[in-house]
């Protein structure tokens, strides 16, 4: 089919390999989102808090500055596992950020002119189509949750003495596995908004909702009888209680630790939620609809 | 050698209702066109070969291969151009194509070599850099044969092609579709409410109607057969004017309203059938002579099934 001949001929190169040819629709996401300026400024902007983290720990660990320091030397700096239950806090925040404006477009975009049936009628699975929209979302949360995270904890075992790595090495677990938790609830949460609603803005409205309206629901419905499981409502609360516990804190961060939601149940509802959002993803992602009756 | 498409008392149920009822039939032509009136199950039967429906009975295969246990390797070898709009309005065209043709499996340096020839085979070439959604209907109907062809299918399917397209640019879908199945060992199946589409690219019809098959017809074996048609419009003693004209060798079929088609047999001229119906006080209101056309075979096919009036 060469453009001079202007004729058809059937294509007898090599294929790509089935099993990764998902990622052709994480890596054409990809070129576009970043053709957005506002993108490119909100995913450095998320990067940022990373940057003070960094600045902290060199400042923790050299005594020489610190001598510059208004204050002098002083035992305030203190990397441990409360920093870095601060630090997963505020980069899954910046993730929730990113999540809210990249999430909505990912599979409307598909939807608004149907170009699904276009994708399944080609050796390409549902499943395959999901993984590669879920592929977007879980390398560019990453990029800001677990992998400077990681980071900064490498940067400071360089810095700090040599028995600091063996002694703190547990907390890579809690660092990707919480993590991992909350990349994947935001993933599926914003794609199954994104398969449901097809404006973005309406859909990053939908998304703000999902996490504050049902927490302040929550939290009246506490109010009212007296209780604290309204509190499952709150998934970000939640996450931080798992986030606590899997850096052995007593407590959430900022608080006595007492009257809390147990950790099982913290956990049950992020599951749910994510198993909600598949179920969402199936009804919706459909090369035909069916009307019934 | 396998027939392009095998189906084997095929049912499928959607929401609760039957729309394909048991179809069975082979069809053995590299071009195979799908008729029916609208709610036929054209689609119905088209999205079931493609794996988006499955069977609740039997089963469809395309080139030997079982359109629900062997989906994905069906599906490796068609081309797909839906009837709605399909595309992703805000990327070029070109990178549309491109991106259909690396999901289909083609690695990226000949997915971007093959978009580009696609998109200049189907005459777009000069509007390939600009958006999808900024292309006219017929445009985007292009957009969809080149996304379409681009891995180079062996089994390309057609839903409704020309579809909301001006003369000329049906026109040119059909004489590109035509190239398409002269120059290369594709398999064609084509579906469209458009007759003169079918019969100017299919070799062989499958007529639906209610969900179930009203003919199965070869236009090539029709088209060689090459019998003379009568059409009739009667007033008076129609029985025993056929009966008649089915002792010269005639067949008849009777319709409403006085209406009567006839096939004349070689040797008999249409002047005996003047001289039968004023024999037989038989008044001849209209007479219509033509070859046997694909009309013919579906407001038979209609007929025979009980749409009287033979309307799509």
């Amino acid at each position: 089919m060469a453009v001079y001949k202007r004729r058809y001929a059937p294509y007898t190169g090599s294929l790509t390999p089935e099993r990764s040819r998902f990622l052709v629709l994480t890596r054409f996401a990809f070129a576009d989102l970043f053709k957005s300026r506002f993108f490119v400024l909100l995913l450095i902007l998320s990067l940022v808090p990373s940057l003070f983290f960094a600045g902290y720990i060199f400042i923790a660990n050299n005594k020489a500055v610190q001598l510059l320091l208004p204050t002098g030397p002083a035992d305030m700096f203190s990397v441990e596992a409360r920093f870095f239950t601060l630090i997963m806090i505020v980069q899954t925040q910046a993730a929730f950020l990113l999540n809210c404006w990249v999430g909505p477009i990912l599979i409307a975009g598909d939807l608004t002119n149907g170009a699904l049936p276009l994708f399944l009628s080609r050796p390409f699975s549902r499943a395959d189509y999901v993984l590669g929209k879920l592929a977007v979302m879980g390398l560019l949360l990453s990029s800001v949750t677990w992998v400077p995270s990681l980071l900064l904890f490498t940067l400071q075992a360089g810095l700090a003495k040599s028995d600091w790595i063996w002694s703190h090495m547990w907390m890579v677990v809690p660092i990707v596995l919480c993590s991992a938790i909350w990349i994947l609830m935001l993933s599926l949460i914003s794609l199954a908004v994104s398969a449901w609603v097809k404006l973005r803005i309406v859909a990053t409205g939908v998304i703000f909702i999902l996490f504050f309206i049902p927490a302040g629901l929550g939290e009246m419905f506490n109010a009212i009888i007296g209780t604290i499981w309204g509190r499952l409502l709150n998934f970000s609360y939640l996450f931080q209680i798992i986030l606590a516990r899997g850096f052995r804190e007593p407590s959430r961060l900022g608080t006595m630790g007492w009257n809390e939601i147990p950790v099982p149940a913290a956990w049950g509802v992020l599951i749910f939620v994510c198993l909600l959002s598949l179920v969402i993803l199936n009804a919706r992602l459909r090369a035909r609809d069916t009307v019934r009756g | 050698m396998n027939p392009t498409i095998e189906l084997n008392g095929l049912e499928v149920q959607l929401g609760g209702r039957t729309i394909l009822h048991g179809l069975t039939g082979i069809l053995k032509s590299r071009a195979i066109g799908l008729l029916g009136p609208n709610g036929a199950g054209k689609s119905t039967l088209i999205n079931t070969i493609l794996g988006f429906h499955s069977p609740s009975k039997g089963s469809a295969r395309v080139l030997g291969l079982d359109s629900h246990t062997n989906g994905k390797a069906l599906r490796s070898l068609v081309g797909y151009m839906p009837e709605n709009d399909a595309f992703i309005s805000k990327m070029s065209g070109v990178r549309f194509v491109r991106y259909m043709a690396e999901v289909s499996g083609l690695p990226s340096a000949q997915a971007m070599e093959r978009a580009h020839e696609a998109f200049v085979y189907v005459g777009l070439g000069e509007a390939r850099y600009r958006p999808v959604g900024t292309y006219s209907l017929g445009m985007k109907q292009l957009v969809k044969l080149a996304q379409a062809i681009v891995h180079g299918p062996k089994v390309l399917i057609l839903d409704e092609p020309t579809n909301g397209m001006d003369p000329p640019a049906r026109k040119r879908l059909i004489e590109l579709i035509r190239e398409i199945r002269e120059g290369s060992d594709i398999c064609l199946l084509l579906s469209s409410h458009l007759l003169r589409d079918v019969e100017e690219t299919c070799d062989e019809v499958l007529i639906l109607r209610n969900g179930q098959i009203a003919s199965i017809s070869n236009l090539v074996e029709e088209r060689r057969a090459n019998r003379n048609f009568l059409e009739l419009e009667t007033m008076g003693a129609e029985a025993t004017f056929t009966s008649t004209l089915e002792g010269l060798g005639c067949e008849c079929a009777v319709f409403t309203n006085g209406r009567i088609k006839i096939v004349m047999p070689d040797g008999v001229e249409i002047r005996e059938v003047f001289k039968v119906a004023a024999d037989k006080g038989v008044q001849i209101r209209r007479m219509n002579h033509r070859r046997d056309s694909l009309e013919d075979i579906f407001l038979n096919a209609m007929e025979q099934t009980g749409a009287a009036d033979g309307r799509i």
